[in-house]
């Protein structure tokens, strides 16, 4: 196939791609904005959610629980709940890691925060590592046939229209969320000065805490949603995922949830199309060399504020 | 009675010590004036009084509650806001949003507040969904008060309010201090060019080297020579 033919098919996977690193990069956008540090944990916050995921679906097939396929989708059920369950119980398990550590730590500084998170990081994965070793492990064995449009000359799984779709809901749900809730509001307004917020009467801590709902709940999400196109997860997904999550962050625009949107978007699809040219051993370079030029041409970001 | 109490506070920014035995008293819808020399210490007595500093001497009284460690959270719940002389909006919250983040801790009704708020500011009304980051510095100065107001305060302390702002826009925001007085809310300012905002207080404290050195009517520090060439510029 000539290199001009397969660009739409790399298109799609670069779509597929983006969704999972946007839904990824609006909780680094969020923490860092709110918190004001570089969370390097949250790689492995996503791989923590795909794990509470095949920890409970694995526990909902031993009680019989049924998982009969949702039509062409590769899951049911018993996965759906499984799902679900998982994006709060890594709500959760965040909120505590915050309490034990970062809460602790707020006063310190950006840079002890920050390196604070790769500790949680090193130790999260490890965790996971030791109850399900470091090999991967498999949502579904069940091969799933791609539906073809020759029209467009793309082939598209039923479980990646559901990734893209379930992306799109998030974002209009969190765009709603930030715009027209007190709580959303609250958060940008953290976001724009800690200490008039909090001269203004706004409690912090609970803005701190729906922060970190949100950023480990679209975590977990992004990390079973890779575990679906990937078909296995591994407990380092989400460290492998988290420099082109950056990129994607950096490239639109670090503290703004809708720059990490079209960040995430632009660096997934620039990863998948490059294939076309070179080696996909160059995926992670390209994200890199993009977060790069875009630190030199303009380090605020393609929808970044001034200062 | 007083509203707020300043007894002989000292207070500063870690070992530095920027005020010594400082002490103010405010009462109930009164507007009262501090003017210095810069350095003199007069943010710092603001940020003291809303508790962002902790004093290391004095007690602060705010009503019936001893304030002197509490924190800005708690004392805006008890009816004191406050307006900083920077950053003191939201920028990329809308002139609405920047309001309801004011009555944040208010679960009731606001909207009437808003609209009370609209007719001090008719200005603010009218660009309701706008950003305040695009904004002049003036408007900025009456969002941010609007905001402050949202909890119904009983007193309002405002850092250099005219700071910044061409002298045509000064004198509209302290028309606008005025009229928010004139409902019923006490004032404590802060201000660097002190003249026009003497004229409309009811009394002023001279600050200086972090000290108290005059206290009087806002009429009688604006008549005093002294006054007139060390802080007012003649």
């Amino acid at each position: 196939m000539t290199t001009l033919a397969r660009i739409p098919q790399l298109l799609v996977y670069g779509i597929i791609s983006g969704s999972i690193l946007s839904l990824g990069g609006i909780g680094v956008s969020l923490t860092y904005s709110i918190l004001g540090f570089s969370n390097f944990a949250h790689g492995d916050f996503m791989a923590l959610g795909a794990y509470i995921a095949l920890g409970l679906f694995t526990l909902f097939t031993g009680l019989g629980i049924p998982n009969t396929r949702f039509g062409p989708l590769s899951f049911g059920f018993g996965f759906t709940v499984a799902f679900i369950l998982a994006i709060a119980l890594t709500a959760i398990a965040v909120i505590l890691i915050d309490r034990l550590l970062f809460r602790r730590l707020r006063r310190s500084g950006p840079i002890i925060l920050m390196m604070s998170s790769i500790g949680v990081a090193l130790g999260l994965r490890n965790i996971l590592q030791f109850f399900w070793s470091p090999q991967p492990h498999y949502y579904t064995q069940m091969i799933q046939r791609a539906v073809s449009l020759p029209a467009l000359g793309i082939r598209i799984k039923p479980d990646e229209v559901f990734i893209i779709a379930t992306a799109i809901v998030l974002v209009v749900l969190v765009h709603s969320f930030m715009r027209y809730t007190k709580m959303g509001k609250a958060m940008r307004a953290v976001a724009d000065n800690a200490t008039l917020a909090q001269v203004t009467g706004i409690n912090t801590d609970r803005v701190i805490i729906w922060t970190w709902v949100i950023a480990a709940g679209l975590a977990a999400t992004a990390g079973i949603l890779s575990g679906i196109e990937n078909k296995f997860i591994t407990p380092e997904l989400g460290w492998q995922m988290l420099l082109s999550i950056f990129a994607g962050v950096v490239l639109g625009g670090i503290g703004n949830p809708y720059g990490a949107i079209l960040g995430g978007m632009v660096i997934g699809i620039s990863e998948e199309v490059s294939t076309a040219f070179i080696s996909t051993g160059y995926k992670p370079a390209v994200a890199f060399v993009i977060m790069i030029i875009m630190l030199l041409v303009k380090p605020t970001g393609l929808l970044g504020r001034k200062n | 009675m007083s509203l707020l109490t300043v007894d002989r506070v000292t207070s500063g920014y870690g070992d530095m010590e920027v005020l010594h035995d400082v002490s103010i008293e405010i009462a109930a819808q009164e507007i009262v004036t501090i003017i210095g020399p810069n350095g003199a210490g007069k943010s710092t007595l603001m940020k003291t009084i809303f508790g962002l500093l902790k004093p290391t001497a004095g007690k602060i009284r705010f009503i019936d509650h001893e304030i002197t460690s509490h924190s800005p959270d708690q004392i805006v719940r008890l009816g004191m806001a406050y307006v900083p002389q920077v950053e003191n909006v939201f920028p990329s919250l809308t002139v609405r949003e920047n309001l309801e983040m004011g009555a944040f801790i208010r679960t009731d009704d606001f909207g009437d507040r808003i609209k009370e708020i609209f007719a001090l500011f008719p200005i603010l009304q009218k660009r309701e969904k706008q950003r305040v980051g695009k904004m002049s510095g003036g408007e900025r100065q009456m969002v941010a008060m609007g905001r402050a107001l949202m909890l119904n305060p009983q007193l309002i302390l405002l850092d250099e309010p005219s700071a910044a702002l061409a002298p045509n826009l000064a004198q509209v925001i302290f028309e606008r201090i005025v009229a928010v007085n004139e409902t019923g809310v006490a004032i404590l300012i802060v201000e660097q060019n002190a003249k026009e905002s003497l004229g409309l207080s009811d009394r002023g404290y001279v600050l200086a080297g972090g000290c108290n050195r005059f206290s009087d009517t806002g009429e009688n520090l604006l008549a005093n020579e002294e006054i007139g060439q060390l802080y007012l510029g003649g």
